[in-house]
């Protein structure tokens, strides 16, 4: 609330700021110019976009008190787009939509100079239209041979839009930031059986703009800054054992306190220690508890990124693309939670009971101002989360164009997702409710699970592995396996076990959901819209909160994690000498 | 929005000038204390036990600024890290996990990245899984290499897998060298901007980088070192599009060690004008058609010409390994080049006249001494570039073991000197040209000027090709008149083009780059005079037929017109 003011403030005293604003200018004239582009016997182009990220960025990697680096960085990466022919037919939606017109030797200048930008975007944009133009040919070529199940439009119309939310103003803590690193990743010093961690400070301070020719302006800041911690061990079976965690802040002002980030690297090393001794779980089927950071993390997996629709490029004959496809394409109107659960998409929402929320955002990268989205209603799928390009069953953006996409477009992302469930026992409850089932069901122990391996710190190999098995379970897509899993035994005891996998966990076993908790959990992270992101994301990324309470499911399947145990290491480690 | 990629953001020091007598880096200590720890379980307790492990940290600062049309285009941040690389050895000398098999190199060191703070706690649980991980990859190499071995058909020479050398002591880590980022700034923006004047160049640039380097060493044979230098560097460079669609460029450089020694605007703007007078003139050039015939090589060109075409044969294992075409493996003894010729590599030379080379350095990746080696005596071959990777007949490392850090070590090149027993004045031999010209009844001859460095393929599968890509290239007629071309690109095989080397003049020219191999990219240098050679293959190169740019350049040139 405060900052908006602020810059609205800020716009006001300095009217017309934008048009003071170099780049802007820059970017707006040569598109006036773009406009006219042609080449004989081709469509001409009836959109163009000029888009540009500029950011200064800080960070600092430390490690058991010790400064591993740290430095700045200066980013500005500029996006042209060009469609030819028109909203109907043009260039984008085919597979070889983004391979013509790559390359380019001009460097975009790190300094506000009008002239050495326009001329990065005449070449830019004369590279981008040559392409456009070859990529059309060919799309048309393409489809003289192949049928089109369904036809949809290339492009949807929208509103244009001017907004000038200002700039940002950096404000990275270089010798401040440098401190909490270095303390923050001492605490690790107190878990000498934890024998990798690294503690991350990451700041990126950016103005984003936008052009295009419907009149579209934009201009707004958009700053984060992270934490990231890591740490990782081998149990006494040499099986490797890992877990993250993670802070954000869209100001620094909102940055949690050293004392709340050391009290959460303090409880994440405690149970990852723990976890060195806790017995390897076995094969379940059976009621499983979500709670804690779970509930969201599971939510944000199996619902929030399904949420996302892709479209099939145009292909070619003879060519098969493999192509992920969202586990809720085509089930408008089906129901996939109980009844008593919505799902809300709120993206205009800075802050929640407090809290700030990661996914906020004024506007998307097309120039659509977004809207709250009921994504689902009654427990039934209600809608989806839409940029302009049409899919099936849609034309039209609600504005979550967040991320650059394949083929011409942009990718669909979900913000603030609010789970809300209208029937709720209390938080305790549920535990009772799943040892009742446990035992209805003759079974020795229920399952509870707190936190899920998610942004992932798992190993490529790691994740390679749970690709293929997910894809043999006929499950589908990939889910993050537990980092906190316990057995609840009828008396309520709980006993922490690990190596355990979901075995098909998809849309579907969302269905079974019986209970929910009267609380809410709030997760936060940053992605890169890949369905499992890692907890080392770089590059253009998104923003997302998840709210969302406990749920018992009724049947949920866990598997053991199969695999060789690398062996201990035969030379003892250097920090616990003393202990052997 | 966008946040950045981690792994490699550093910050610099504040340079600070220190004495030359330091106190010994407590970062030695710590790497020995570590090493000393694991080796004495690994080479008892351990199967198959470990023999030899060696520990090399690479400290670096970079900074580097490049600019525009006057306008900073991308800034190198100050950066200060530090990348650890471990080198174990299971089995014994005659046999080890490093031993090639069928072409494959092996890989085991990752170049992992260490606190720059000496906290012997952080750096020591580091060296520790290092050296697990790469123990571990060792052993199961070396159980494969042992299979491989009783499948396949014996190798047909066979020489150790390590050699025997004596373990070298110096601490003597470099005094830190400074660099005026801020004023280099300016003049980076000052020089480039020069390049605005010319609408047909698209792009241009001037950039200035600069690193220091600090490497420390320890192996269980008792070695420690601790040495280094600074690298600095301008480059010039600008691009254009010719009306058929061919892309253009030209480029040149200084490269000197300390910073201070990089020369004046004044020197640096006469470069500018020329690579951007050379791209223009090259930008309307004629085409060239394939041909055939003598050419003269200017001591750049003929520097790179013989890092190419020479150098990369007598690296020490690529004679080793099987899959390699093996040129030179016969020739010990025997004539490569014309008698006249001699070539040596001296990674002790610093400086040749008042330039700097890339090349120098003290010890090696191996924590072997670089040593001076004539390697082709009066035109007759006598020795390799050699690590402590022995080779039939060669034994023993020259210290030239090198690599990029996270890269295995192999033989790589230093600074290879050209060297003439007879020379000519460059005005003879322009003359030889031209009377070459008209024996062999061509049209014309080729001179070439300015190159950039090609590639090659040393495979068995591939052909013997090599390619020196001309920057900057004139053809010569019978009546003396220079004509600048385009388009040319140098091709041939290695052996015949040797022995066409008719003449050579006596003035040295020096080309410092970096050079690409397996092992990574290392500095290098190639000091060599201009030279006659009596045929070499030209054919046009593959040039895009993109039309250049529709709409004309929005910037306005400045007052005073260019093209």
């Amino acid at each position: 609330m405060k900052r908006a003011a602020l810059a609205l403030f800020v716009v006001a005293a300095l009217c017309p700021a934008q048009e003071q604003d170099v780049l802007m200018r820059a970017m707006r004239d040569e598109l006036a110019r773009a406009v006219t582009l042609r080449l004989p016997n081709s469509p001409a182009p009836y959109y163009i976009e000029y888009g540009m990220d500029d950011v200064d960025t800080f960070h600092v990697s430390a490690t058991l008190g010790a400064l591993i680096n740290r430095g700045d960085n200066k980013i500005r990466a500029p996006r042209v787009n060009v469609r030819v022919g028109d909203a109907r037919f043009d260039n984008t939606n085919y597979i070889f939509s983004d391979f013509f017109g790559r390359g380019g030797g001009s460097r975009m200048p790190h300094e506000d100079s009008y002239d050495v930008s326009r001329h990065y975007f005449w070449l830019s944009t004369d590279r981008v239209f040559k392409g456009a133009v070859q990529a059309v040919a060919r799309k048309q070529s393409a489809l003289r041979n192949i049928t089109q199940t369904e036809k949809l439009n290339d492009f949807a119309k929208a509103e244009p839009l001017k907004l000038d939310l200002g700039k940002s103003r950096p404000a990275a803590q270089r010798e401040a930031w440098t401190a909490t690193a270095k303390r923050l990743s001492a605490v690790f010093n107190e878990y000498p059986r934890l024998t990798n961690s690294v503690v991350e400070i990451d700041s990126g301070f950016g103005t984003s703009y936008l052009v295009n020719n419907e009149g579209t302006e934009i201009r707004y800041p958009d700053d984060l800054v992270t934490v990231r911690v890591r740490a990782s061990a081998q149990a006494k079976d040499g099986m490797l054992l890992h877990d993250g965690l993670s802070f954000h802040a869209r100001a620094v002002g909102s940055m949690p306190s050293e004392e709340v980030m050391r009290a959460g690297i303090h409880e994440m090393a405690k149970n990852l220690t723990a976890s060195l001794d806790a017995p390897l779980g076995e094969d379940y089927s059976g009621p499983v508890l979500v709670e804690g950071a779970a509930a969201p993390q599971l939510f944000a997996q199996v619902i929030g990124n399904n949420l996302t629709l892709t479209r099939k490029p145009v292909s070619e004959p003879g060519r098969t693309f493999p192509f992920p496809v969202s586990d809720l394409e085509g089930r408008l109107g089906s129901r996939i939670l109980p009844e008593w659960i919505d799902v809300v998409d709120d993206p205009t929402l800075e802050s929640y009971k407090g809290a700030e929320l990661l996914g906020y955002y004024p506007v998307d990268m097309e120039g659509v101002k977004p809207v709250p989205v009921t994504a689902i209603e009654a427990g039934k799928v209600k809608s989806y989360m839409l940029t302009r390009q049409p899919v099936r069953g849609f034309e039209g953006s609600n504005g979550r164009a967040r991320l650059p996409g394949a083929f011409g477009a942009k990718m669909a992302l979900f913000s603030n997702l609010f789970v809300k469930a209208k029937e709720t026992s209390p938080d305790a409850d549920l535990k009772k409710k799943l040892i009742d089932l446990v035992n209805q069901r003759g079974k020795p122990y229920g399952v509870l699970l707190r936190k899920l391996d998610f942004p992932t710190t798992s190993t490529s190999e790691e994740i390679q592995r749970l690709s293929v098995a997910a894809s043999q379970r006929g499950g589908g897509k990939v889910v993050s396996s537990p980092v906190l899993a316990y057995r609840v035994y009828p008396d309520g005891r709980e006993e922490l076990i690990r190596g355990m996998r979901f075995r098909g966990l998809n849309v579907r076993s969302f269905r079974d959901i019986i209970a929910a908790g009267s609380g809410e959990q709030m997760f936060s992270y940053v992605g890169t819209g890949l369905t499992l992101p890692g907890l080392n994301s770089g590059g253009y990324v998104a923003g997302h909160t998840v709210v969302a309470p406990a749920v018992l499911f009724e049947d949920l399947e866990l598997e053991k994690r199969e695999e060789d145990f690398q062996k201990l290491p035969l030379v003892p480690s250097p920090v616990m000498v003393s202990a052997r | 929005m966008l946040s950045t990629v981690r792994n490699l953001c550093l910050w610099a020091l504040i340079p600070v000038a220190l004495a030359a007598a330091q106190p010994e880096p407590k970062l030695l200590d710590i790497l020995a204390e570590e090493l000393d720890r694991n080796f004495a379980v690994l080479k008892d307790k351990a199967d198959p036990k470990a023999y030899y492990i060696a520990y090399e940290v690479v400290e670096q600062q970079n900074e580097s600024v490049s600019a525009s049309f006057g306008v900073v285009t991308s800034r190198g941040f100050p950066r200060h890290g530090r990348t650890l690389d471990v080198t174990v050895r299971v089995g014994d000398r005659k046999l080890d996990n490093y031993h090639t098999i069928a072409g494959q190199f092996a890989q085991f060191t990752a170049g992992i990245p260490l606190p720059i703070e000496d906290d012997p706690k952080a750096i020591k649980l580091r060296l520790w899984q290092e050296t697990d991980r790469c123990y571990r990859l060792a052993a199961q190499r070396l159980i494969n290499i042992r299979t491989n071995k009783e499948v396949k058909v014996a190798d047909k020479e066979v020489s150790d897998d390590f050699s025997n050398e004596d373990p070298s002591t110096h601490v003597e880590p470099p005094a830190m060298v400074s660099f005026a980022g801020a004023e280099w700034t300016e003049r980076v923006k000052k020089l480039s901007a020069r390049f605005a004047k010319y609408p047909r160049i698209h792009s241009s640039g001037v950039t200035v980088a600069f690193s220091n380097e600090v490497k420390y060493f320890v192996n269980t044979e008792g070695a420690r070192l601790a040495h280094g230098r600074p690298f600095s560097r301008v480059s010039v460079s600008a691009a254009g599009k010719a009306r058929d669609g061919m892309d253009l460029s030209t480029f040149d450089a200084f490269t000197a060690a300390d910073p201070k020694k990089l020369p004046k605007d004044g020197e640096i703007g006469k470069v500018v004008q020329r690579v951007a007078d050379d791209l223009i003139g090259l930008l309307d050039a004629p085409v060239v058609e394939s041909f055939v015939g003598p050419a003269i090589l200017s001591g750049r060109a003929a520097g790179v010409f013989f890092h190419e075409i020479f150098g990369h044969r007598v690296e020490g294992h690529r004679l080793k390994d099987e899959s390699d075409g093996q040129t030179f493996a016969k020739s010990v003894g025997q004539p490569v080049l014309p008698e006249f010729l001699s070539v040596t590599f001296d990674p002790t030379l610093k400086r040749v006249g008042d330039e700097d080379l890339n090349g120098w350095y003290l010890y090696d990746d191996e924590g072997v001494k670089g040593r001076k080696l004539r390697l082709v005596d009066n035109g007759i071959l006598r020795t390799f570039l050699m690590s402590r990777t022995p080779i039939p007949g060669f034994p023993t490392s020259n210290g030239h073991g090198r690599r990029e850090p996270g890269a295995e070590v192999v033989a790589r090149q230093s600074n290879l000197i050209v060297e003439a027993s007879r020379t000519v004045s460059d005005k003879k031999l322009k003359q030889m040209l031209i009377e070459e010209v008209k024996r062999q009844n061509k049209p014309y001859g080729f001179y070439f000027q300015e190159i950039t460095g090609g590639f090659t393929n040393t495979g068995r599968r591939g052909i013997q090709a090599f390619k020196v890509i001309p920057l900057v290239v004139y053809r010569i007629y019978p009546d003396g008149n220079e004509e600048l071309v385009r388009g040319a690109d140098i091709v041939g095989t290695p052996l015949a083009s040797f022995a066409k080397i008719i003449a050579a003049t006596e003035k040295h020219e020096v080309f410092n780059g970096y050079c690409g191999a397996e092992s990574g990219s290392v500095p290098v240098s190639a000091v060599a005079p201009a030279i006659l050679v009596r045929e070499i293959e030209i054919q046009k190169k593959e040039s895009s037929r993109d039309l250049p740019p529709l709409l004309t350049p929005p910037m306005n040139p400045a007052s005073g017109g260019g093209l």
